[in-house]
């Protein structure tokens, strides 16, 4: 249940700090909570006790714990942070072309 | 050979990887080698159609491919039915043209750009194609990577900001995708659609609509409907002409693809028509076509006009999908095929026509300009007026169909609206085309093209003008042979309606 409320509230940190920010930086940010909170709810959600795979031949199961989530959460790690690079990086092409990353001076990102 | 559409993602993907090395031993080459692989993946398109020509028939097409020989409970899986086959072929034909189309028309950076290319080729095809949600997800990602990187591919700072924009929404959109998918992962204990759907009527309720929300919202912010369609204009506006044509008139049918297949062949659609959720859907799309004709109207610039555009026809798209009848969804997939041919025709036109501008989308540099290319400026005109709905063009028959289905449902209304949205859309296309033909100072028309223009090259103009004329033919066969397709398309509408 503690999961579920750290969960929602620091899903909708993120999403505050995209909605209310002006700086691209901290918009980037924002989108980086966001993905952090559903990771570490995830990975708290379907945490099991139990012996991990892979198992000995022979080995009497009692209780398997889950590793499916810990490798669907890896690549969903992975895109993240590549979808940060490249969030990044088309910041720099911003500043470069805009001299700002400043919200509030960039016609094309505002409206 | 009962397997081979695994080649379907395959070989772009392959050609992706390929395309750097090949590079590297000889650039004269290359273009031979884009040419073979997409004709390759053309020619596997229509083998596959053919050969399963009986089953798709008969409705009883469905081919499972286990990715590395796990059972579909473990593993990954394919699927090949009626509605994927149609879409991949769909993404083939129109994909084979965009790229012979690019390779007359991209004069920079021509390695980096079919690279993407083709991975957001095999991403297309993947999403269209896969039977697990979560490999779902890393293809919807892999496109949102690639098509972020192709809008930005101008290097110029609208470019920049409208792909910072798309990529920002895409995240997250991607994210509520993900939350749904482990929420679903959570209480039926599956990733595979088919063990989702059996399971899914028997979990609690409050979690089923959940997830529904989360998938809906996804959907809504990947394909661009009214809360989420800030990004839409920007980003089918700023990149170059193939690219445009490629988000504005393949990319968004893919989205349409997997609303198909996770709303009605994973969760039950009668769910959400209970909650009131479907007539949720409907409103949001029609107010979506409202607003996406209404800006298209006051727009000057004319790539924003297209794109708003879009967003008017995909609105009305999903809005008839979510009828949820057999007749709906005919009109709705046949919209899919006719918006297709139409906006790719009508951006690859504008890209052509735009090296006559210099570059300049306004309105007011569009005087004249009939008379500088005739045929592409008549392809300009038929794609248009499809667009309005004159009769013997393909979307007057998809849009009659899309009438039918709301007057069908009782929804008097929309189908006036749709009618008086079709009028609107007249008078903006009406703006260009008079403009067209305006005449204009003589020193003006004599202006030659742009030196440094990559257009200027003999066979660059020649492959560019046929990628254009082909895409015109199709659009026209598709219009005065309509009942070729509705056929098929009703099968699959049945199917999916049940």
């Amino acid at each position: 249940m503690i999961y579920n409320i750290v969960f929602i509230l620091l899903f909708l940190l993120g999403l505050y700090a995209i909605l209310t920010n002006r700086n691209l930086v901290k918009i980037i940010i924002g989108v980086n909570i966001m993905e952090s909170a559903v990771f570490f709810w995830v990975i708290a959600v379907n945490s099991r006790e139990g012996v991990l795979p892979i198992l000995e031949k022979g080995s009497e199961i009692i209780q398997v714990a889950n590793p499916l989530p810990q490798a669907l959460i890896l690549t969903g790690v992975v895109i993240g942070a590549s979808t940060t690079a490249f969030l990044l990086t088309l910041l720099i092409e911003i500043d470069k072309f805009a001299n700002n990353i400043n919200l509030d001076f960039l016609k094309g990102l505002r409206d | 050979m009962e397997n081979n559409f695994i080649l379907l993602i395959l070989i772009p993907l392959v050609t992706a990887f390929l395309l750097p090395i090949i590079e590297l031993v000889n650039t004269k080459i290359r273009k031979a080698f884009i040419l073979l692989s997409a004709s390759g993946e053309l020619l596997l398109g229509i083998i596959i159609f053919i050969s399963n020509y009986n089953l798709i028939k008969t409705s009883e097409l469905y081919i499972e491919y286990n990715l590395g020989a796990w059972s579909s409970f473990l593993g990954i899986a394919l699927v090949l039915d009626n509605l994927s086959l149609f879409f991949s072929i769909l993404l083939v034909i129109s994909m084979f043209l965009i790229i012979v189309y690019s390779i007359g028309f991209i004069g920079h950076q021509e390695g980096k750009y079919y690279v993407l290319l083709f991975l957001l080729l095999a991403a297309m095809q993947g999403a269209v194609l896969t039977n697990d949600i979560f490999n779902l997800y890393v293809f919807i990602e892999l496109i949102t990577i690639t098509s972020t990187a192709l809008i930005s591919f101008n290097r110029n700072r609208e470019s920049a900001e409208a792909s910072f924009k798309y990529l920002l929404y895409g995240v997250i959109g991607g994210l509520f995708f993900f939350i749904g998918i482990f929420l679903l992962y959570y209480t039926t204990g599956s990733l595979n659609m088919g063990l989702i759907f059996s399971e899914y009527q028997d979990i609690n309720q409050n979690i089923q609509i959940a997830v529904m929300i989360l998938f809906l919202t996804s959907i809504f912010i990947k394909v661009g409907l009214f809360p989420f369609h800030y990004w839409l204009p920007k980003a089918h506006s700023t990149s170059t002409g193939p690219v445009s044509a490629l988000l504005s008139g393949i990319l968004l049918k893919v989205f349409i693809c997997i609303f198909l297949r996770l709303f009605w062949q994973v969760f039950s659609y009668e769910l959400l028509v209970d909650m009131g959720l479907a007539e949720l859907i409907i409103y949001i799309g029609l107010f979506s076509s409202i607003i996406g004709h209404l800006l298209a109207f006051r727009e000057d610039d004319i790539k924003r006009m297209l794109a708003f555009s879009t967003l008017g026809h995909i609105g009305m798209i999903v809005a008839v999908l979510a009828l949820n009848t057999a007749s709906g969804l005919l009109g709705g997939l046949m919209h899919t095929i006719s918006h297709l041919l139409m906006k790719s025709t009508l951006f690859l036109t504008v890209g052509y026509l735009l090296q006559y501008t210099e570059g300049s989308h306004h309105l007011a540099d569009f005087n004249g300009i009939a008379y500088k290319n005739k045929g592409i400026f008549v392809s300009f005109i038929l794609a248009a007026l499809g667009m309005v709905g004159i009769p013997p063009l393909p979307g007057f028959f998809s849009k009659w169909y899309i009438v039918d289905a709301f007057i069908q449902s009782g929804y008097n209304w929309a189908a006036l609206l749709i009618l008086l949205l079709g009028l609107i859309s007249l008078f903006y296309y009406l703006r260009y085309i008079i403009r067209g033909y305006n005449q204009v100072e003589a020193e003006r028309i004599v202006k030659p093209v742009k030196e440094t223009s990559v257009l200027s090259v003999f066979y660059r103009e020649r492959v560019v003008t046929l990628a254009v004329y082909v895409f015109t033919t199709l659009m026209l066969t598709a219009g005065l042979f309509f009942w070729w397709y509705k056929k098929p398309l009703l099968i699959i509408a049945n199917l999916i309606t049940g």
